[in-house]
């Protein structure tokens, strides 16, 4: 009887299991469950950085992750609870503009997720998050309200207590998916929910600004290395220092709301790309040691955040330290730089415009010499101009700083444009390559080279063959923005692998933070890829090969004043003769000492650094972005309740059926 | 999903056993070391099978009958062990009766005979539930749900609790009517349990296989 009972109930159990066989595990083990559950979006986030008066960018708001169910901005009129928000590029400023006009929008804007889009429908014409006047403290002139960047919106230059990230095409495509896969089950008691980690240590520490950040060392003050050169060696024991120097310089630093995402191609990595290529063509010339004028090449760095660079290099031309030895700057004679020169193609004529300052002899030679270049460029239609009288001065430039320093230089800024930036997304992260043109930067290199090699030879040496035998390796700059511009080939390129070997495949130009103690010669993974990558190719371009020795690099090379090339690569470089060095780069009012950065007050030997904001980078243990689903809390507080409900309910049934079965056995 | 659905979810899964531990099996120690033994002699049955497919595997994934033929061995060996297992039981009831009678206690009741079946089926049953449930449990702890493409209206952390209570209720009952069909001769439920064991294998393998049926 027993057993019949037995067998009827088995006998259901078995249906139910019908019903419910099939459901197999299609993962091979729980971690792939685990990797299948929460997905990690890949994103460009956007850090905090501190001056001396507060904080810009964006962090977590405390110290835990921020948790936020994910929806439009298009349908997020009104917010309930803390949401993150999706945006699409092209919804980006209107959603900045919201926050700062209505705070109960903001407060429950709890992160902010950004589309990265490929349709070229949705592509924006202009964007971009710096101010109208860049870095307008700087300038020499008055009128700090002239709006080169009239298109700028100053969004990266506010504080936001949330997390914004940039998401990539796979994260973008990865969101979608889940998005979409949540909207279409239709289920109420499920979200799709964000979880993003950008816990900054400032914030953790209550550190709101640079110098009790420094003090805290809960933060690193931005820098790098900037590199110069000398096309012609400098001869240091020699005693005939008296050449005057021509410096030419460019910047190889950009910014953008999002620290990993600031290429910088037009600004300013096209006169980056010109300088080397004007380099490279002016060291195949012949006759270079019979220049009158030593021709002095320098790219810096960290000029977007306060010309850290120019500053420094001028620090260290006073202090006559290492890192400047051979130059003296009473010799300055003239200052060119090479600014955004990457799209000056306009109806098959390249137009450049030249800003120049100070009155002065040099100043007029430098532009005839410009307009010798010109003539001698006539079938290539490149025309180059002087800027526009209406001006207030020159554009933003490293030149401003060598202004503050000495207002009587005479300096040239060559740029494509003449009243307003032509870069229309300028400091933004959609700044890349397809924003410059290739033939607009070997124009603009030509015209630089042939303009250094009239003002620096003597003009009887001059005659047009020598100048139009001048020419640039228009391969080498389709190479170079391969390398500088692209993920691939991106540093991976043979060009890049030819001097060092490169920490990261994709470039990007965000200055970053000194790491450890700067000095002339440091340590080679504590120097950018990028920098490493120029020191070796302007050592190269302008080195002579040594005489007497072989040329492997070996420890005898430094000892007989040669430089090593190449020495991160497998063949362990090469000992050629070349002045080519490392100029930290980093605020001239910080000081390292005994492992933590100080803060100077301001000397009245540079007027210039009382302006300075002293940008640092907090710092941060990781930064992360994950999406997955989520179960409201009354269904789980449901499951808990059957769990419990079944096992108490079986537990009933046990002691019915061990009754049952007691009394049927008591009646055998 | 939280603590609380991660144990809503255990409890749905082996809460009737514990409540049958608790009720039951903890009374008599006899029954525990049962239990344990039979949870044992499971696992080992199945570490021995996978070493015999080891060879084989991976199996493709479109064709049925390499499936067909892993389930219908490790059926026909663990129906084996069934018999095993009651041989073993039968020679243990026998030295049980005999120390009884020397002891002038009574000899085993049906209900302890019973009982003992359960305990063993249990013993099967909790291991299924554990290495295939509760083993995936641990992301049901974390925040975040699961919810599988062919199932789409149960979390697949509910889908495997219910499953896995399942197979509990069968393998105890399945010890005890193949214990009672052995006892009694009765061929009928001896054929019964390996049947109903190798079609619930092979219902899983049509599901798995058929793309296009949803299973809740």
């Amino acid at each position: 009887m027993a057993s019949k009972f037995v067998y009827f109930l088995s006998f259901f159990i078995f249906r139910l299991h019908f019903a419910l066989a099939g459901q197999t595990n299609l993962m091979e083990s729980v971690p792939d469950l685990h990797n299948s559950m929460y997905k990690v979006l890949d994103g460009y986030p956007c850090v905090r950085l501190l001056n001396l008066s507060g904080e810009i960018g964006c962090s977590n708001p405390g110290r835990e992750k921020v948790l936020a169910p994910i929806i439009r901005f298009k349908n997020a009129n009104e917010l309930s609870q803390s949401s993150a928000i999706l945006l699409s590029m092209g919804e980006f400023q209107n959603f900045f503009k919201r926050i700062s006009n209505d705070s109960t929008f903001a407060r429950n804007v709890g992160g902010v997720l950004v589309e990265s889009g490929a349709e070229p429908q949705n592509m924006l014409k202009e964007f971009s998050p710096a101010r109208k006047f860049p870095q307008a403290e700087f300038s020499p002139y008055r009128s700090t309200n002239y709006k080169w960047n009239p298109i700028g919106s100053g969004i990266m230059w506010n504080a936001y207590n949330f997390p914004v990230f940039l998401l990539s095409e796979s994260g973008t495509l990865t969101l979608q998916e889940e998005v979409v896969r949540n909207e279409k089950s239709k289920k109420s008691y499920t979200s799709v929910v964000a979880e993003f980690d950008l816990v900054m240590q400032t914030m953790k520490a209550g550190t709101h600004d640079s110098e009790s950040c420094l003090k805290e060392e809960t933060c690193l003050p931005l820098g790098g290395y900037s590199v110069w050169s000398s096309l012609r060696p400098i001869n240091i024991s020699s005693s005939d220092h008296s050449k005057p120097i021509i410096l030419t310089m460019a910047s190889m630093d950009s910014a953008s709301f999002f620290r990993d995402k600031s290429l910088g191609a037009e600004s300013p990595i096209s006169g980056l790309i010109a300088l080397m290529a004007a380099v490279d063509a002016l060291s195949h010339v012949d006759g270079l040691d019979k220049l009158s004028k030593q021709l002095v090449f320098l790219v810096s760095t960290g000029e977007a955040w306060g010309y850290l660079g120019s500053r420094r290099f001028l620090l260290e031309l006073d202090l006559q330290s290492d890192a400047v030895r051979g130059l003296n700057s009473s010799l300055f004679e003239m200052v060119v730089e090479v600014g955004s020169v990457g799209k000056g193609f306009n109806q098959g004529i390249q137009n450049f415009y030249a800003h120049s300052t100070g009155v002065s002899s040099a100043l007029n030679k430098t532009l005839d010499a410009l307009k010798r270049a010109q003539d001698s460029l006539k079938s290539d239609n490149v025309t180059i101009s002087s800027a526009s009288a209406s001006n207030p001065g020159i554009p933003p430039s490293s030149l401003m700083a060598f202004l503050k320093k000495n207002s009587l230089t005479s300096g040239i800024v060559l740029e494509d444009f003449d009243t307003v930036f032509s870069n229309k997304f300028y400091h933004s992260h959609l700044d890349e390559l397809s924003n410059v043109n290739s033939s607009s930067i070997v124009a603009a290199a030509s015209l630089i080279a042939r303009t250094l090699y009239t003002l620096a030879s003597d003009t009887k040496d001059l005659s047009s063959s020598s100048l139009t035998a001048i020419k640039v390796n228009v391969s080498l700059v389709e190479e170079l923005m391969g390398c500088l511009l692209r993920c691939d080939p991106g540093l991976s390129c043979e060009l890049v692998k030819k001097y060092i070997s490169p920490t990261d495949t994709c470039p990007s130009h965000y200055v970053g933070v000194i790491i450890d103690e700067p000095t002339s010669t440091p340590y080679p993974p504590y120097v950018g890829d990028v920098s490493r990558f120029l020191w070796n190719f302007l050592a190269d371009r302008t080195s002579i090969p040594r005489e007497n020795t072989s040329p492997v690099c070996s420890e005898d090379c430094s000892s007989k004043g040669g430089v090593c090339i190449g020495a991160e690569t497998d063949g362990k470089g090469v000992c050629v003769v070349s002045t080519t060095r490392y100029v930290p780069a980093y605020s001239t009012r910080l000081k390292f000492e005994s492992g933590t950065w100080t803060v100077l007050p301001p000397n009245s030997s540079e007027p210039i650094g009382i302006l300075d904001p002293i940008w640092t980078e907090s710092n941060w243990n990781v930064i992360g972005l994950r999406v997955y689903t989520i179960q409201s809390a009354a269904y789980d507080r449901l499951v808990l309740l059957g769990g419990i409900s079944i096992t108490i309910l079986a537990y009933l049934a046990i002691l019915i059926t061990k009754s049952i079965i007691t009394k049927a056995m008591k009646q055998d | 999903m939280t603590v609380a659905a991660g144990i809503g979810y255990a409890l749905l899964a082996l809460g009737p056993s514990i409540s049958l531990f608790v009720s039951v099996i903890s009374k008599k120690p006899f029954l525990i070391l049962t239990l344990l033994s039979s949870t044992l002699l499971w696992l080992i049955s199945l570490i021995i099978l996978s070493g015999i497919w080891r060879p084989f595997l991976p199996l493709s994934s479109t064709t049925w009958w390499p499936y067909g033929i892993l389930i219908f061995t490790a059926v026909a060996f663990q129906e084996g062990l069934r018999i095993l297992f009651w041989k073993i039981y039968k020679r243990l009831e026998d030295t049980l009766d005999a120390f009884a009678d020397r002891v002038s206690k009574p000899r085993l009741f049906l209900t302890d005979k019973m009982q003992i079946a359960l305990a063993g089926g249990l013993g099967h049953g909790v291991a299924h539930a554990v290495f295939f449930c509760l083993s995936l449990l641990t992301p049901a702890f974390g925040p975040a749900t699961a919810f599988v493409d062919r199932c789409s209206q149960m979390p697949f952390f509910l889908v495997s609790a219910v499953i896995a209570l399942a197979f509990v209720t069968i393998h105890t009952f399945s010890m005890l009517i193949a214990f009672n069909g052995y006892a009694e001769g009765n061929k009928v439920d001896q054929f019964f349990v390996p049947i109903v064991h190798l079609a619930s294998g092979m219902v899983n393998i049509i599901q798995r296989l058929n793309k296009n049926s949803s299973i809740c």
